[in-house]
């Protein structure tokens, strides 16, 4: 029977999971491969010649897509060429993927001895057929000059280890992992293995651990590898549905179990290599050194700070801290035994019996370590792995490997908390107490994963939290605040005018007193720098900086009259509109079209920027007499550059009615694929605000981004005789934002409930 | 109108050039190329590392027909080209939209 037709056969089955699939699969291969050689070598002495599995194959790890990895031992000088085409030939006619090699002993030790990828494969070397006795000698020949070199392989190992977790990414905290390549996949425990076979690097209990974390890794590959039929191991957002549903799970449980185990891994690994390194010589050097004065107890060597043995965390608990702040300044890791003794011995921050509230020297030294900024993160994670973190901070377990599956967030929540806090670290400098700007940036998402408004829940669990860490009423209610309003200033700058003053008046109210206003501006900086690469950027920094200048100035009891604030249309606007010609012009960023007043005519530049893939951030529209302006602002996915003069062309043809807008926006979306398809997308949704402007009814509308979404939304305006006079555009990941200041066509707000809701129904449709 | 491209080992040109003439063929353009297949352009008795993918030399050959002599002529062409080793190569056919001699201006089917 056909090998491929096996496999297929094995792959249906779906109750063979992981590695039983792997290991039914590998004895098919094994049972095949032994007939192969058998046939190839009739009428040939067998003596001198081996079939050997090697590398993943040899292991008996075999998923679904991975390559069959063999080697053609043989003793006599000249290479069996014949005896090779017969088993290399059918392998290939079958259609899988073959790593082949033919070579005697001394040729496969000869390019071991330079080659890692060589020497790893021949380490899990596995006889197949033919001359066990020869394969016996390569097996013991190729360990035992593992073995000899140790030093040399264990250091080429690490920097190998290094250099792919740079290029790969995280396996615990990524959206989308890689979990052959990433730190904490799979490659990962290999290497551990093959370091561990030099010499006995391994801790007594972490090949356990290793088994255990890899049986989750490998399960999900086949899954993944089953699911999309081919070899990637890339654990898309798409597939994770479809994975976690072999597994039977649910795609948020899969993508948490394998933090879980990819975050063990990545602490063995990293504990390990540590270990590797000191005693190659090639780890960080810190000289040894001991300061009795400014951390008691507490020694730092060989790039780890270790408790001295005299010191116990049982009358001094505050060894903990100190020992955590030590590492994080000297970017060293607690070593191990002194983890494990303060995870031991070590009683919980609140007091003697662990239930009062921290002292102030446990909460400075706590504010102190989150103020090291990225350094601390590793150090934070060393504390969780035994323990001592949640007796800190009991309400973390909510939020640990919790997964946030949308293309907006790179990070678990758990992670994401730790990265904005060491991006406030940054910022300590421009708010007035750090302390409550570091412990807001930790706590600020701590609700997420409970079930509720993830701001409700964090508010409850932070007015908890603030008397327990020792912090008076006001700081509290300070901090309680932050949760609260952690997403109003991204939000306010993104979605609403800021030159109305019923912006900036809002804004203050909720916010209340400038320090507030201050610490918040921190937090949404630090908050969307650990959001993802489109939580940021230019634009939105200066958005948000614009809103904090003049609520500041609003608060200071200033008149936001006096501030400088753009003119629309301004003077040489206002000549344009009067010469009254038809004028568009793109300059830098901006695109400024000056025509005829008419329903549609946003709509229709709106559309042409959508043919040349130009996004809107915010559009102003004015109408003097029988003329109307437009400046809309525009940004592009496909690079920071494009040409204004094609799109000139095209507005241009679009106001005299010369361009079929429609149907080339859906020649375009058909050509981009609709990324529509995304599962788990909130539906749309449409919100009036009536108190952000007394000048305009503020429209909010939240769906998922699409090619030409705002043509036809506008045109949806246009149908209901509405009219656009702003709009600001906030993209975030998969869904958009978007606000408009509306009117009707003579000027007034659009309060009748009965318009609101046709309104709402054309929306919809637009959307849809 | 169809282009025909084909990979064949670069010994393998004599024999393809002739088998095309004697089936009609006017003309043809060949290149010389690298490539590599499933076999990542290892040999049979390949003893290197496993993770290198060499670059084979090997020849393309290009020709535009008729719709009704594809068939004919992929056959000619692998039946010269085949050796039955790895690395034999492949063909494939394209629609082509149109065809223009240089010298004469004819056009479509007529400039074939």
């Amino acid at each position: 029977m056909s090998l491929t037709s096996t496999r297929q056969h094995l792959l249906e089955n779906t109750a063979l999971q992981g590695m039983a699939f792997s290991d039914r699969w590998a004895g098919e291969v094994d049972g095949w491969l032994t007939k192969t050689f058998e046939t190839a070598t009739a009428g040939v002495s067998p003596e001198g010649l081996a079939l050997v599995a090697v590398g993943g194959y040899g292991r008996g790890d075999l998923a679904p897509g991975s390559d069959l990895d063999l080697l053609l031992l043989h003793r006599a000088k000249n290479a069996p060429a014949e005896v090779a085409e017969k088993i290399w030939y059918p392998i290939w006619d079958e259609g899988l993927k073959l790593g082949h090699s033919v070579r005697t002993t001394a040729e496969a030790l000869d390019l071991a001895a330079d080659d890692l990828d060589t020497a790893t494969s021949l380490l899990t070397a596995r006889h197949l057929a033919g001359d066990s006795e020869l394969t016996d000698e390569l097996v013991q020949a190729a360990v035992e000059q593992w073995r000899k070199r140790s030093k040399r392989c264990l250091t080429m190992l690490r920097n190998g280890v290094a250099a792919r977790q740079a290029r790969f990414g995280e396996v615990a905290y990524l959206l989308e992992p890689d979990l052959k390549e990433g730190r904490g996949g799979l490659r990962d425990i290999h290497a551990l293995r093959w370091a561990q076979m030099a010499r006995p690097v391994l801790d007594a209990a972490d090949p356990e651990a290793l088994a255990a974390a890899e049986r989750v890794l490998f399960d999900a590959r086949v899954e993944l590898h089953r699911a999309t039929g081919r070899n990637n191991d890339r654990l898309n957002l798409q597939d994770q549905d479809a994975v976690a549903a072999a597994l039977g799970t649910d795609a948020d449980g899969l993508m948490a179990d394998i933090a879980h185990a990819a975050r063990t891994v990545a602490w063995i690994a990293d504990e390990t290599w540590d270990r590797v390194g000191a005693a190659t010589g090639n780890g960080s050097s810190l000289l040894g050194w001991r300061s009795r004065s400014r951390a008691p107890g507490l020694v730092v060597k060989g790039g780890q700070v270790s408790l001295e043995p005299s010191a116990d965390p049982a009358t001094h608990p505050e060894l903990v801290l100190h020992a955590a702040n030590l590492a994080a300044r000297k970017q060293a890791r607690i070593a191990r035994s002194s983890l494990d003794r303060l995870a031991a011995r070590a009683p919980g921050p609140g007091g003697p019996d662990g239930t009062g509230p921290w002292t102030d020297d446990t909460r400075r030294g706590f504010v102190d370590l989150l103020a090291t900024g990225h350094d601390a993160i590793s150090v934070i994670e060393s504390l969780d792995h035994v323990g001592i973190w949640e007796r800190y901070l009991p309400e973390w377990s909510g939020v640990r490997n919790k997964p946030q599956r949308n293309v907006y967030h790179r990070f678990t929540v758990d992670r994401h908390l730790l990265e904005t806090s060491a991006n406030a670290a940054a910022l300590v400098d421009t708010v007035d107490r750090p302390d409550l700007l570091l412990l807001g940036a930790l706590l600020h998402d701590i609700g997420k994963g409970r079930p509720g408004d993830h701001t409700e829940v964090g508010m409850d669990l932070v007015a908890g939290i603030g008397p327990r860490l020792g912090f008076d009423d006001d700081d509290t209610a300070i901090l309680v605040d932050m949760v609260r309003h952690h997403l109003l200033l991204p939000d306010v700058a993104t979605r609403r005018d800021l030159t109305d003053e019923a912006t900036i008046a809002l804004v203050a109210a909720q916010v209340g007193d400038r320090t507030r206003l201050g610490l918040l501006a921190a937090l949404t900086e630090a908050d969307s720098l650990a959001t993802g690469p489109a939580a940021w950027g230019s634009w939105k920094a200066e958005l948000v900086r614009e809103l904090v200048r003049r609520t500041d100035h609003y608060l200071a009891g200033g008149d936001l009259a006096a501030l400088p604030t753009r003119e629309f249309p301004d003077e040489r606007q206002r000549d344009l509109l009067a010469a009254g010609q038809v004028q568009v012009s793109g300059v830098d960023d901006v695109l400024e079209v000056v025509a005829p007043d008419r329903p549609g005519l946003f709509a229709r530049v709106a559309g042409v920027l959508a043919l040349h893939g130009l996004d809107v951030l915010t559009a102003d529209a004015a109408a003097v007499d029988a003329m109307a302006i437009e400046q809309i602002k525009v940004t592009s996915r496909f690079g920071s550059m494009w040409g204004w003069e094609r799109v000139e062309r095209d507005v241009l043809a679009a106001l005299e009615n010369r361009l079929a807008i429609e149907s080339r926006l859906a020649e375009r979306i058909s050509t981009y694929g609709s990324a529509g398809a995304r599962p788990g997308l909130p539906p749309a949704t449409i919100r009036y605000d009536d108190a952000a402007s007394k000048a305009a009814t503020v429209v909010e509308l939240s769906a998922p981004d699409r090619i030409g979404l705002l043509y036809r939304v506008l045109r949806a305006f246009n149908e209901m005789d509405v009219d656009v006079q702003l709009a600001k555009i906030q993209t975030l990941g998969d869904v958009v934002v978007d606000s408009f200041y509306v009117t009707h066509l003579d000027g007034s707000l659009v309060t009748d409930p009965v318009v609101r809701a046709e309104l709402e129904r054309a929306l919809l449709h637009a959307v849809s | 109108m169809k282009l025909i491209t084909a990979v064949v080992k670069p010994f393998r040109l004599d024999e393809v050039k002739d088998a095309l003439k004697s089936a009609g063929v006017a003309g043809i353009t060949v290149t010389e190329v690298q490539g590599f297949g499933r076999q990542a352009g290892h040999t049979e008795v390949y003893r290197g590392t496993e993770y290198q993918v060499d670059f084979v030399p090997k020849a393309r050959i290009e020709l535009v027909v008729d719709d009704d002599d594809v068939a004919n002529l992929v056959s000619v062409i692998t039946e010269a080209a085949k050796t039955g080793k790895i690395g034999d190569g492949k063909i494939w056919v394209t629609s082509v939209d149109s065809l223009l001699r240089i010298r004469t201006g004819e056009q479509g089917p007529d400039a074939v």
